[in-house]
């Protein structure tokens, strides 16, 4: 009795879906999103529903089936504009995302949908590799590769010559934080970036350089800033755009410098080559276009390559870097040196 | 006596918790110009969607600190409220040092972080416990410079005395520092918006990323319970806790606890946050000077 009473509450709330976004979805995930039954989620182990929106492609297919293991029951996965896995889930047209979206959400409540069972078994992906009883493979307590994931392990610090715990590992294709599609061979020390290297670039997201494009690469931005709620009025304001209505402008970016997001973004961040190039210069113009103060300009060929721009700097610079750029500028900033779809981990 | 204050303190929370939710709902909803989700029902719903659902976990985790850290957050949350007078002589955890009592709360928060992103055994949990720990010492830091100058004017360490010298005057008037400083602590120690290092977006929701079901929601119930206690806090310390005309004095308690409480929750969602290394640097070279400005004023106005 009081577990129906459960469910039929947790049926009435919005269903927490994580998006994973392939070629040309991202939009289409913004617009989706603006639709208050539905929200959001960072992490799988939030979601019940796994959307996919755009495809993916054969080469990340089985981190999308590892992903999908990652959510807790009960659970269900909606394909849209993509090919369904025929081990997950099913179709849906984008016309009704968001209703279908609802309806699996509540069907699984009121027991009409059962959830969908793991595809793998529940133990490590890959052989035991360590020496020791505790899984470590390198000295003492540490490194190695037990189960095929390295183990942190002492190394040098870049900055300072300190050794510090290094820890390596595949960080997306399928990371919110990051531009879908862009997986990134990563070396941490704390959360300092030593290494790097790109796995998997991001997917091709239709080009708008426009001035709706520069209020959604702002409100990704912002989105990763902490403020998603002011991500969304951007969002619902490009729609509007996008859909023939008129916006004030002038409000919006009042709201944007009221968060104080220029000035926290320290200057010269994610800098290429040149005076004006960094992240606060990118941000500056998509302002700029979006209040058609500036044209569109190419990005210019950069100085330096993907690789520089992100070593060395902190994770959460590192990711203000990357959603400075367009999908389609950072892809072209991203050449692949891991092409080998047979990497170990993939943790989301 | 303590057994009303008792009832008091767990309606104060209980009911705060729900204001908080609530707040946390319509905010975010207002300022995204999104209407549709009921705010007075949604805490309700959310709740019961992590309470219907499996609790996974990872792989060799800590499992009795994961269960201890939401446990232990809510504890220094009630303890954090005990220490407030309701009313005249009316206060559950009536000590003479219930100031130090606060300041341990305040520390143990970060330690209870901390254990929270240590026990999922998992990157983004744990990269979000450490760079937590980094900026929630210094914070608390400043912190303890303000409290203290609370303390000195009152010439006590009990929060009853505190309350009491601001009978006349209101410590908000007389260290105009004291409460902006003060709520820099409340958004590191609630985990909130420009402070919010331990479950921010770019880790997929750092300490908590590994959450689900039960325990999700006890975290989410704790994080709301430290933000009643903090507000109330911080109502006691600069607006004059339960003084004001008219109205029983909990009421008023619970009145302006309202306000700081929706203050910090609109503040968490409009202020972006900046790199870690850069908030280092202001809570060092700007929030901690100002913090001994605060303290030199309230030292100045205790002199006789």
């Amino acid at each position: 009795m009081a577990m129906r009473w459960l469910s039929r509450l947790a049926a009435a709330d919005a269903v927490p879906v994580f998006p994973v976004v392939g070629e040309n979805g991202l939009a289409a995930a913004e617009n989706l999103f603006l639709d208050p039954r539905l929200r959001p989620v960072p992490s799988p182990r939030h979601a019940r529903v796994l959307l996919v929106l755009g495809e993916t492609g054969q080469t990340l297919n089985r981190q999308l089936r590892r992903l999908h293991d990652q959510l807790s029951h009960p659970r269900a996965t909606l394909w849209c504009d993509a090919v369904p896995d025929p081990d997950f889930g099913r179709a849906t047209e984008s016309s009704d995302t968001a209703d279908a979206v609802v309806e699996a959400y509540r069907s699984m409540f009121a027991g009409a949908m059962d959830t969908e069972p793991d595809i793998h078994p529940n133990e490590p992906p890959n052989e035991w590799r360590g020496k020791g009883t505790n899984g470590q493979g390198g000295d003492g307590m540490m490194g190695g590769t037990p189960y095929g994931r390295p183990m942190a392990m002492t190394d040098d610090d870049l900055r300072d010559g300190l050794q510090l715990d290094a820890y390596s590992a595949t960080f997306g294709p399928f990371l919110p934080a990051f531009p879908p599609g862009l997986a990134l061979d990563i070396t941490l020390q704390g959360d300092s970036i030593q290494a790097v290297s790109v796995s998997h670039p991001p997917f091709r997201q239709e080009t708008d350089h426009s001035r709706t494009g520069s209020l959604r690469n702002l409100a990704r931005l912002l989105r990763v800033l902490g403020v998603p709620a002011l991500a969304a009025r951007f969002i619902a304001a490009a729609r509007k755009l996008e859909d023939g209505g008129t916006i004030d402008l002038d409000v919006l970016a009042r709201a944007f410098d009221w968060s104080g997001a220029m000035h926290i973004i320290p200057s010269d961040l994610g800098s290429f080559g040149g005076e004006g190039r960094d992240v606060r210069s990118r941000v500056r113009a998509w302002l700029n276009i979006a209040r058609g103060r500036q044209e569109p300009a190419p990005l210019g060929q950069p100085a330096l390559s993907f690789v520089d721009l992100v070593k060395g700097l902190e994770w959460y610079e590192a990711v203000i870097v990357l959603n400075s750029f367009d999908n389609n500028a950072l892809r072209n900033l991203c050449p692949v040196e891991n092409t080998d779809d047979q990497t170990e981990e993939a943790p989301q | 006596m303590s057994m009303l204050a008792c009832v008091i303190l767990l309606l104060l929370l209980i009911f705060g918790t729900l204001f908080a939710a609530i707040l946390d709902t319509a905010i975010p909803a207002w300022i995204a110009g999104q209407s549709g989700a009921n705010p007075l029902t949604t805490p309700f719903r959310r709740c019961a969607q992590f309470l219907a659902v499996q609790r996974l976990t990872t792989e060799r985790p800590d499992m009795l600190n994961w269960l201890l850290a939401p446990a232990a957050y809510l504890i220094l949350a009630g303890i954090g409220l005990g220490v407030v007078p309701l009313s005249e002589g009316l206060v559950f955890i009536d000590l003479q040092t219930g100031l130090v009592l606060w300041g341990a709360c305040e520390a143990l928060t970060v330690v209870v972080v901390f254990l929270h992103g240590w026990s999922a055994n998992a990157p983004f949990p744990l990269i979000g416990a450490y760079r937590y720990v980094a900026i929630g010492l210094p914070a608390m830091l400043v912190s303890m410079f303000v409290v203290i100058g609370v303390a000195l004017p009152a010439q006590s360490l009990s929060v009853s005395a505190a309350v009491e010298a601001q009978r006349g005057l209101w410590n908000i008037v007389k260290q105009p520092l004291g409460l902006p400083l003060f709520m820099l602590l409340g958004l590191s120690l609630t985990l909130r918006g420009p402070f919010d290092y331990a479950d921010p977006f770019d880790l997929a929701a750092g300490t908590s990323a590994e959450d689900s079901g039960p325990l999700r929601a006890s975290w989410r119930f704790a994080r709301l319970a430290m933000l009643v206690s903090f507000s109330t806090m911080a109502a006691t310390l600069f607006l004059g806790g339960h003084h004001g005309p008219g109205l029983p004095g909990p009421l008023w308690l619970a009145l302006k606890a309202a306000g700081v409480m929706t203050i910090l929750v609109a503040l968490g969602h409009v202020i972006a946050r900046t790199t870690p290394s850069r908030m280092l640097t202001l809570l060092w070279v700007l929030f901690l000077p100002l913090s001994f400005l605060d303290l030199i004023i309230a030292g100045v106005e205790s002199l006789p």
